[in-house]
């Protein structure tokens, strides 16, 4: 394990009178995968959210690499690398499958009004090059034939596919992924998490949410238990298992 | 009066709309922005223009500076309001051109309710309408064509990309690393100053500016262009600026054939107004259809799909 990536301090987040994210602290290192489980309405999305930019923390400091990132605008917080992707997909649905490909890459040149103007030769071969990449990434998540078709027209499973696609797609130091394998058949469910944890071992960090259990301890090194807006236990998968606190959660005895 | 004058004139008239309604279809039809106010950037250029060239600046400088005034008062109308809700954008610029034309109208320098009498940009020496008409056709469609190729580069580009997208899902854009202020700020600048040109050359070409140019049957006449030729295709938008220029001349002629219960001005607005539903509830992408993003990776891929298809099929 390296130095830590991700560093919560006793974050809170409330809407009115409910607190979906309470007093929460954890430690994300680099390299590797980490896992966050509890029941419907626990706060794990609300956490996902507060870490990226979209909600405020009400208390709580957030860094990232080091650098405070409570105040960053979304844009600024996936600039330094850290990148997410949504529970329920927001596909740009107009667009193609490729295009929602292309826009997740990180750094791509073209992005800026004079650059699109002016420096064309430059980001066109490098955009052929994204786009081998986009590619590649759509052959894995079986949606390479669908590539030109409008984001639209994709399935509820395909949209998943397709959100996880472009969280890997802009090359991130640390991805979150909301229930990647929700709604995806339990085969390519699988093959997902095999090649995450591939890109793992290629040094990309994963911070996962994911109901199917059984899918995320057997590749999680790390996991959390969050219960009410609070983080009730930690630990490798198997103490984890072990814990009578992890079994009242989740079985209510 | 001249019936070929008559097209030309219409040639004109098609020409200086078409840039104006680019520049809506890059503010709505790529970045998705509700700009209900179109007319008070039209009425920067023309007045800018109008006020400079009083002083003797040359025409050329008269028209960028139309652009340029006008790209400055779009950031700093946008800013405040992108900040807020989309909807208040489209509250705010709409006032914002009821404002100006007031002020235009009450104050001195701008002529008030007489306007101002404006030379035109090249005047040949003897010369008829006709050739007056024709030396118009090619100023204002050199400026068309400028812009077009701007709004076409901007739309096959990862810019116009990201554009799209944060007319898609503004959230999940942002998410992806695309500032939406940017680009949406950015995106009112260059279709203001488009407009701005476009001021610029309807007052040169008309010789003077008066406050009752700028009503905001304008802005809803650019509208009617960008919704019925097809949002976000920068062809459609230009035809849709051709058909409604038509449909308006057209119905003017017929006036002075049929007698009517009715003033046929606001015959006119509502024929407008009932295209509009037409068009709506049953072509609501317009005539023409968002045009897909072509850059050379996405061309590569496209042909590569191709070929593997034509194989299959064999
Ligand atoms: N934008 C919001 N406004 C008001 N309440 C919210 C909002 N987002 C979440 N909540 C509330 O916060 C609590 C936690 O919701 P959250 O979506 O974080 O749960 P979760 O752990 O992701 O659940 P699930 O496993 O079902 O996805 C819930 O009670 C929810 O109703
Ligand atoms: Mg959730």
């Amino acid at each position: 394990m390296q130095e830590t990536l991700l560093k919560i301090r006793e974050v809170s987040k409330h809407f009115g009178g409910v607190y979906a994210v309470s007093g929460v602290s954890l430690n994300i290192k680099g390299g590797g995968i980490w896992g966050l489980v509890g029941p419907n309405g626990s706060g794990k999305t609300t956490l996902f959210n507060t870490i990226l930019g979209l909600h405020r923390p009400d208390e709580g400091d957030i860094y990232f690499n080091g650098k405070c990132i409570n105040r960053l605008a979304p844009h600024q917080i996936y600039g330094l690398g850290l990148v997410n992707a949504f529970q329920i997909p927001r596909l740009f649905s107009r667009l193609s499958v490729l295009d929602n490909m292309l826009l997740a890459a990180r750094g791509h040149q073209g992005d800026t009004l004079l650059n699109s103007l002016f420096l064309r030769k430059g980001w066109q071969e490098q955009e052929v090059e994204l786009a081998g990449k986009a590619m590649e990434i759509l052959e894995t998540l079986e949606l390479v034939h669908l590539a030109l078709s409008p984001a639209g027209e994709l399935s509820g499973g395909q949209r998943k596919l397709l959100e996880v696609g472009r969280g890997v797609m802009s090359s991130p130091t640390l991805l979150l992924l909301d229930e990647p394998a929700a709604g995806i058949n339990p085969n390519l469910g699988k093959k997902i998490f095999q090649g995450i944890e591939d890109l793992s071992q290629e040094g990309l960090s994963f911070f996962i949410i994911e109901h199917r259990l059984e899918i995320l301890f057997d590749f999680a090194h790390w996991v959390y238990v969050m219960d009410k807006g609070k983080i009730v236990v930690e630990g490798k998968p198997e103490e984890v298992l072990e814990d009578p606190a992890f079994f009242e959660v989740y079985l209510g005895v | 009066m001249d019936p070929l004058l008559y097209v030309l004139d219409l040639i004109v008239f098609i020409g200086i709309f078409g840039i104006v309604a680019l520049s809506l279809n890059l503010e709505f039809g790529f970045a998705g922005l509700a700009n209900f106010g179109k007319v008070a950037f039209f009425l920067i250029g023309a007045y800018t223009y109008a006020l400079l060239s009083q002083i003797g600046v040359p025409f050329y400088l008269c028209l960028v500076a139309g652009g340029l005034v006008s790209a400055i008062f779009g950031l700093l109308v946008s800013l405040p309001a992108l900040r807020l809700r989309a909807d208040y954008l489209a509250i705010a610029v709409l006032a914002f051109g009821e404002i100006l034309r007031l002020i235009v109208k009450s104050e001195e320098f701008a002529g008030g309710d007489w306007g101002i009498t404006v030379s035109p940009a090249i005047s040949l020496v003897g010369a008829s309408h006709r050739v007056d008409a024709l030396v118009n056709i090619g100023l204002v469609y050199f400026c068309l064509l400028i812009c077009f190729i701007v709004v076409q580069l901007l739309a096959n580009s990862p810019y116009g990309r990201a554009m799209r997208a944060i007319r898609e899902d503004e959230v999940a854009a942002e998410a992806l690393g695309k500032s939406e202020v940017k680009y949406k700020a950015q995106a009112l600048m260059l279709g203001s100053a488009m407009a701005g040109v476009a001021g610029g050359l309807y007052a040169q070409y008309l010789q003077y500016v008066l406050p009752g140019m700028f009503m905001p049957m304008v802005t809803f006449t650019v509208w009617i262009m960008v919704l019925l030729g097809g949002p976000a295709n920068n062809w459609g938008v230009l035809l849709g600026a051709a058909l409604v220029q038509i449909f308006n001349r057209g119905t003017n002629i017929l006036k002075d054939y049929f007698i009517l219960p009715i003033n046929p001005t606001d015959l006119q607005y509502i024929l407008f107004g009932a295209l509009i539903i037409l068009v709506l509830l049953y072509r609501p992408q317009g005539l023409l259809k968002e045009s897909r993003i072509k850059t050379k990776a996405m061309e590569g891929v496209r042909r590569a799909r191709n070929a593997v298809k034509n194989k299959g099929s064999q």
